[in-house]
């Protein structure tokens, strides 16, 4: 056996753990936090708060 | 902040300013630009030859300032609409303000496929690399290239999952390395360092314009390959700490270095390979720039290419990766797809089901397809988006003209850029007929049939109103 | 105008639409490839009469650069003479025309329509 079938192999395993590292860690995510609060983002909220933060600079919390 | 309730059961302190879970700011201008060039560049490294394939090396030229000018007046007009509609989705967030749902629903699909694919036809030529590599090191079996395609897109998949300042950092080291390789290889073969190899006047002796003038139209085909992807600054706005000078400035900065390399590419290249082997990129030259370096008889420079095409394969599938995502997911967000999908990971920041349901779309094409009908519904689904543009900006500017909202850039010549986009649209509608009319009316095809199917039943779980967040007045002629 | 309030979506409904769409997209991909129908393949119509690199059209820088990279004159044969045909018909350019004014004729005009019914909302009417 030469060199790249043992890179084949690793790379075959690499694979595989990164994938199973993302399932596993995007599962716990899942059960561990509510949906209200994975899904909470918002488009352009963010924007208003800047905007606000700079206008306003004393309403900062 | 006074309308946040701090004792809210649905709030748990976790995201930004201790409220909601949302994207983290933290990209530079820097990182707009390598998420652009890191995006584009391999495009130097592999594919645009088809270009002189098509119509000869002149040809390829004509095509790559063409290309040039039409990806010059993408970048000015995004750049414009996009200091004002800053916002993860990029050009999808653009069509939902400025001309209708429908339309945004279309532009994010064209954003994924278009980047999808991209990232497909990445990783298959990274697995060819590792053959190339396998076979110039003694492995006498044919290489089984799937397991590193599937690492390429795997490992960058993780590099995203986990967040968005480490991805795009590897991307801006890993892609300055691929730029100054194409810097170096023509500063030691064109003769401004030591003796000069270029013999330009002899390769193209005979074979100045093989099909002649049509051949120069056919070239735009894949004369786009030379720029594709850069557009996908915008979808960095959310995690950008100063949108309206950094994007601009990113995409500006981008499409000058691209112009700059896709020329020094053509001259390296043209000067070295005869027209024939450059333009064949599936039984010649897979690699140009590496097979430039290969005949350049410079050990170093072998490597170096060999490194830099690498590089820029993993630095677009690793942008196209975090484009995709932040499409699919702005998606998600307002319920033109799945509302699941609108998910922020708590701790990494990241749209982690969106880059997690991604990975085996990515997968399917890249071991099920070729990579010519690869690149060729990536640079539909480009095109498509493309001629969108200046229907966008021409809206954009009768609905709100200059003076009703502040732009953090505005581009000079308004309507000029929109017209010559639309007209180059038009050119390379027709090179794309020239070779792949069916996959043009297939795809065209599908659009008309997801926009129906979007309309007519997707279409009810979107919020009418609400789905309009940016802080404008009303628009004129409403 | 009252507002509009979209229904709440269950999990099997978001998963079907997911199926639908991906499905549509495999299908637009793979269709032109299994029916043959997809790309443009160059062919050889005028094969040389010797294997020579004159015969072949290659003056002598050309020929050194082919010979450098590992080809003989038989080897680069069909890489160098293998050309596209850029013929079409009149038929099929009016067709592609045709396909994509619908196409953004469709998506423009359901756009403008639900692009109203937000607009009314948001600012109110």
């Amino acid at each position: 056996m030469d060199l790249w079938i043992w890179l084949e192999y690793g790379a075959w395993g690499l694979s595989a753990l990164l994938g199973l590292h993302m399932v596993f860690d995007w599962l716990r995510t899942d059960s561990t936090y509510s949906e209200e609060v994975l899904t909470s983002s918002r488009e352009g909220e963010i924007e208003a708060l800047a905007e606000q933060h700079k206008a306003g600079g004393a309403h900062h919390g | 902040m006074a309308d946040v309730d701090i004792t809210s059961q649905t709030m748990d302190g976790m995201g930004p300013h201790g409220t909601k879970v949302g994207l983290l700011r933290v990209l530079g201008p820097a990182h707009v630009w390598a998420l652009g060039v890191g995006i584009v560049l391999v495009g130097e490294y592999m594919g645009w030859n088809f270009a002189v394939g098509k119509g000869g090396a002149y040809a390829a030229l004509i095509a790559c300032w063409f290309a040039g000018i039409l990806y010059s007046c993408v970048a000015m007009i995004d750049s414009e609409v996009t200091s004002t509609v800053a916002s993860a989705g990029g050009q999808y967030t653009q069509a939902k303000h400025i001309i209708g749902p429908l339309m945004a629903f279309n532009v994010g699909l064209y954003l994924v496929f278009a980047y999808t694919m991209l990232e497909a036809a990445n990783a298959i030529t990274a697995g060819y690399l590792f053959s190339v590599v396998a076979s110039m090191t003694g492995h006498a079996a044919e290489l089984d290239q799937r397991p590193f395609i599937i690492l390429v897109i795997m490992f960058l998949a993780w590099l995203n999952y986990r967040g968005v300042l480490a991805t795009l950092t590897f991307n801006l080291v890993i892609t300055a390395v691929a730029f100054c390789a194409i810097i170096v290889l023509f500063l030691s073969t064109s003769g401004v360092l030591g003796g000069g190899i270029m013999e330009h006047a002899a390769l193209f002796e005979g074979h100045e314009l093989p099909y002649g003038w049509i051949g120069v139209l056919a070239a735009m085909h894949f004369g786009l390959w030379y720029y594709l992807g850069i557009e996908g600054t915008t979808q960095a706005a959310e995690e950008v700490r100063s949108p309206a000078r950094a994007l601009p400035f990113g995409t500006l900065a981008g499409i000058m270095t691209l112009l700059i390399a896709a020329t020094l590419t053509w001259y390296v290249c043209s000067g070295i390979l005869p027209w024939e082997y450059l333009g064949d990129g599936v039984d010649g030259a897979v690699a140009p720039l590496f097979d430039a370096a290969r005949l350049s008889g410079s050990t170093a420079l072998v490597w170096l290419l060999g490194f830099g095409t690498l590089f820029a394969t993993l630095a677009s599938a690793n942008g196209c990766i975090n484009d995709a995502s932040r499409a699919w997911f702005a998606m998600g967000r307002d319920k033109y797809l799945p509302g699941w999908f609108g998910a922020v990971h708590p701790r990494y920041r990241t749209p982690y089901r969106a880059i997690v349901f991604l990975v085996p779309i990515a997968l399917i094409f890249a071991l099920g397809a070729p990579l010519d009908q690869v690149i060729t519904f990536s640079i539909l689904s480009g095109l498509l988006g493309y001629t969108f543009m200046p229907l966008n900006i021409i809206m954009f500017r009768r609905k709100w003209p200059l003076e009703t909202i502040k732009r953090g850039y505005e581009h000079p010549f308004h309507p000029i850029p929109a017209i010559t986009l639309l007209t180059l649209c038009g050119v390379t509608f027709f090179a794309v007929f020239l070779g792949y009319g069916t996959q043009l009316v297939a795809m065209i095809g599908f659009y008309i049939v997801v926009s129906l199917w979007f309309h007519f039943w997707r279409y009810r779980f979107v919020n009418r109103g609400a789905q309009f967040t940016m802080p404008w007045p009303k628009p004129r002629g409403y | 105008m009252a507002r509009y309030q979209p229904p709440k979506q269950g999990k099997t409904s978001q998963l079907i639409d997911v199926v639908v769409l991906v499905v549509m997209t495999i299908g637009a991909l793979f269709v032109p490839l299994w029916l043959n129908m997809a790309g443009a393949a160059k062919s050889v119509t005028n094969p040389a009469t010797e294997a020579t690199w004159e015969a072949l059209g290659q003056n002598a820088a050309q020929a050194a650069k082919y010979e450098a990279l590992g080809y003989t004159p038989e080897t680069a044969h069909d890489l160098i003479l293998a050309r596209f045909d850029y013929g079409f018909s009149g038929m099929a350019l009016l067709t592609m025309v045709a396909v994509i004014l619908l196409y953004y004729f469709l998506i423009l005009r359901f756009s403008e329509v639900e692009y109203r019914e937000v607009i009314s909302e948001k600012f109110g009417e």
